[in-house]
């Protein structure tokens, strides 16, 4: 087995270790938050006070503070967020590489890096959708103007577009070397959105999407969240190592080829 | 530190409605990602044996 496939794949073990080790402290150790308010038919034994009496629902039930069960999502979606702005940003370094020096793994590493990021992406949008809907709405069905109006969710949403232009511009050119100049140029100007949308919380704080650190963090939520960022970033990298090792991989199997038809 | 902290219990008391929702999203998290790696590996598996057959070939 190569070195590079053996490191990947020791990578992600840790990924995966870690990231379940984050998971269960999330649902275990870590402390809860409120967000909004929960009705039940009777009183509840329960360490969250009642809603203030004026907001009290007049039908015999009672209103108690939510406490915030979809924010568990919160321990994956934003390690998967950082993975993915992470993994662009080398993408974006092998495709300035490629244009100085015009070597082709530059170009199999930021193809490969974009193709993780794609994959981080959409992880990240899928679950930022699934916090969003218990979160943010009554009814999921106001999910597009919802998302419209908050500016980490359209600069993210812009970003992952550009990222799936990467590869209907790359499968649309059929010469080798323009086609590699081409996608390295187009990677470095998408890559421009990874910090936009990073900033954007900070630059405009009046969304509703946390900004993390500034939101305040209590000590039990911040140990399952740094190692599911580590496990996140391991399991990142452990993909973007296995794909280049299958590139590298196929890229002997081409030469191998070559010689026996040659 | 706690096993398990006690807001914990009493959330899953009271913030059922919202479980579908963290379910989906580990599901589809996991899923993605151990069936992305699988792929790959797969994918791996096959050229390396394409490669050692072509390698058998050249010698002979």
């Amino acid at each position: 087995m190569k070195k590079e496939l053996k490191w990947a794949i020791v990578l992600a073990v840790i990924g995966g270790l870690l990231t379940t080790v984050a998971f269960v402290m999330a649902f275990t150790t870590a402390g809860v938050r409120t967000f909004g308010f929960v009705d039940t038919p009777g009183a509840v034994d329960t360490v969250y006070p009642l809603a203030p009496p004026d907001s009290q629902p007049t039908d015999g039930t009672l209103r108690y503070q939510r406490p915030w069960f979809s924010q568990k999502i919160f321990y994956f979606h934003v390690p998967l967020a950082e993975a993915s702005l992470l993994v662009f940003t080398l993408a974006a370094v092998f495709a300035v590489l490629f244009l100085i020096k015009r070597k082709k793994s530059y170009d199999t590493r930021s193809y490969v890096g974009m193709e993780t990021t794609l994959v981080f992406s959409v992880g990240t949008m899928i679950t930022g959708v699934l916090w969003t809907i218990p979160s943010w709405l009554s009814d999921w069905t106001q999910i597009v103007p919802v998302m419209m109006a908050e500016p980490r969710l359209v600069t993210y949403l812009f970003m992952l577009l550009l990222v799936v232009a990467y590869f209907v511009l790359r499968n649309s050119i059929d010469d080798e070397e323009r086609r590699a100049v081409y996608s390295s140029v187009f990677a470095i100007v998408a890559w421009l959105s990874a910090p936009i949308t990073f900033f954007i919380t900070r630059i405009n704080p009046n969304g509703q999407h946390p900004v993390v650190f500034q939101s305040g963090m209590d000590p039990s939520n911040l140990i399952p969240f740094i190692l599911g960022q580590l496990g996140m970033l391991a399991l990142g990298f452990a993909i973007y190592s296995l794909r280049i090792a299958e590139e590298s991989s196929r890229e002997a199997l081409a030469v191998i080829k070559d010689s026996f038809e040659g | 530190m706690e096993l398990i902290n006690p807001t914990n219990t009493e959330l899953y008391k009271l913030a059922i409605h919202d479980a579908p929702y963290v379910i989906a999203a580990y599901a589809v998290l996991w899923v993605a990602l151990v069936g992305y790696v699988t792929l790959i590996l797969r994918r791996m598996l096959k050229i390396e044996k394409e490669i050692d057959v072509l390698e058998d070939a050249v010698k002979k």
